[in-house]
């Protein structure tokens, strides 16, 4: 005769779930990353590489390194208010490390440069200056010709 | 005559002692189930809150200064390299004519607006730019439904996807009750604006907020008091998209019209 207990198939059933749920702590131990934020619930690293990406635009300040005369006069000037990348292009495109990498002329010299901002529309707010045929000169405009025969880009008073 | 009481009704003494003993722990095991999960919620509310942090950022659109240039726009697509037919920040052009309110925002408005049709300058009554983006949430509903926690509420209060851990299942795109959130055609991942979280790490303003050169935007910390933030906040008057939904948004609107939605 066997000397089995009864309940060894239930004993054999336990042992096969302690595998299971060590198995398991095992998996989840070696699966989650280290810097798992239990309380917010994400991965903590992903909070440094968010913040580590590469910027591109510099900001207005940004050329006053080699361009300072120009900020400097600008800033005097009607449009002292604008980004310059907004025209000329973002920094990184024009400078890696301390190198000139490319020119950040604006290669878009038509007139749907100035009439992105001073088209006419009546969604914008009164007293926004808008671009207007009630202008003598503006009458007489002829194809092909752009803004900037009369007009100076950075200061373009009418 | 005891006995046959207690034969004759269903709630015998006996029973009604075992029932009376199953409502009180029942109950007692209700109360502390909803006061452990009540101070559970209070802390992940006072997390968001961002009581301990050094920064509370904050998000100001001024409706009445947006001209619809669409360089918010284009700056935001060259900083965080977002690719053609989707977009992370965009302006939206309202009509409000007594047929209705018509909204359009070609390509996001990163080109900027042809003019109105004829007819429709004709009827309209008034017309202006609404600026959209995500809002940042303090109870962001599209990190409540992601199944994975690749998207979250840092610290400093940015809602941020984690690109390395996104499944690209998009339940947060359909939660976002700004329709703030895509899939990235090119990564597969859900991609949304970030505040430009990168540069505001680096001690620079968003993209778009460098952009705007009506200072439609504004960015800044709600912790300092001098921030023009603080100052708008406290003085201004201001409203928030949807405030219906209790998500608690972290973009505030000046002049907001009441077509928006």
């Amino acid at each position: 005769m066997k000397n089995t207990s009864r309940l060894s198939h239930l004993y054999r059933l336990g042992a096969l779930f302690l595998v299971f749920i060590i198995g398991f702590l095992v998996i989840k131990q070696l699966t989650t990353p280290s810097s798992w934020n239990y309380e917010v619930w994400y991965r903590g690293a992903s909070l440094i590489e968010n913040a580590n990406k590469p910027l591109l635009h510099g900001g207005n300040d940004s050329c006053k390194t080699c361009h300072e005369d120009v900020v400097k006069e600008v800033k005097k000037l009607k449009h002292k208010r604008l980004s310059c990348e907004g025209c000329h292009g973002p920094l990184a495109i024009h400078v890696r490390g301390d190198e000139k990498i490319a020119d950040a002329k604006v290669i878009n010299q038509s007139r749907w440069q100035c009439l992105n901002c001073h088209e006419e529309l009546i969604s914008k707010p009164k007293g926004f200056p808008q671009f207007t045929s009630e202008v003598e000169k503006h009458t007489t405009i002829e194809e092909g010709e752009t803004c900037l025969k009369c007009h100076d880009a950075h200061d373009p008073t009418p | 005559m005891k006995k046959t009481n207690s034969d004759s009704s269903p709630l015998g003494s006996k029973s009604r002692r075992v029932f009376l003993k199953q409502i009180v722990s029942g109950t007692a095991t209700t109360l502390m189930i909803y006061a452990s999960g009540a101070r559970g919620g209070h802390k992940i509310a006072r997390m968001w809150k961002q009581k301990s942090t050094k920064h509370h950022w904050a998000y100001i659109i001024d409706v009445g200064k947006c001209i619809g240039w669409g360089g918010c726009v284009r700056a935001c697509r060259q900083e965080n390299d977002v690719p053609e037919g989707v977009t992370r920040t965009w302006v939206e052009r309202y009509v409000v004519t007594e047929d209705g309110v018509y909204v359009d925002s070609p390509k996001g408005g990163a080109e900027g607006f042809e003019p109105l049709s004829e007819d429709l300058k004709e009827k309209a009554i008034k017309s202006f730019f609404v600026p959209k983006m995500c809002n940042h949430c303090e109870n962001p509903p599209c990190v409540q439904v992601c199944p994975v926690g690749a998207t979250y509420k840092s610290p400093e209060g940015f809602v941020l996807v984690d690109n390395d851990y996104c499944l690209g299942c998009a339940y947060c795109v359909q939660a976002c009750p700004y329709g703030a959130r895509f899939i990235n055609p090119e990564k597969h991942v859900s991609d949304k604006c970030t505040w430009c979280h990168h540069r505001v790490k680096n001690g620079r303003q968003p993209a778009c907020v460098e952009a705007c050169p009506t200072s439609a935007r504004i960015f800044g910390d709600l912790k300092d008091p001098e921030s023009e933030v603080s100052h708008i906040l406290q003085e201004g008057i201001w409203t928030v998209l949807r405030p219906s939904m209790h998500t608690g948004p972290s973009c505030f609107y000046i002049g907001l019209p009441r077509e928006v939605i």
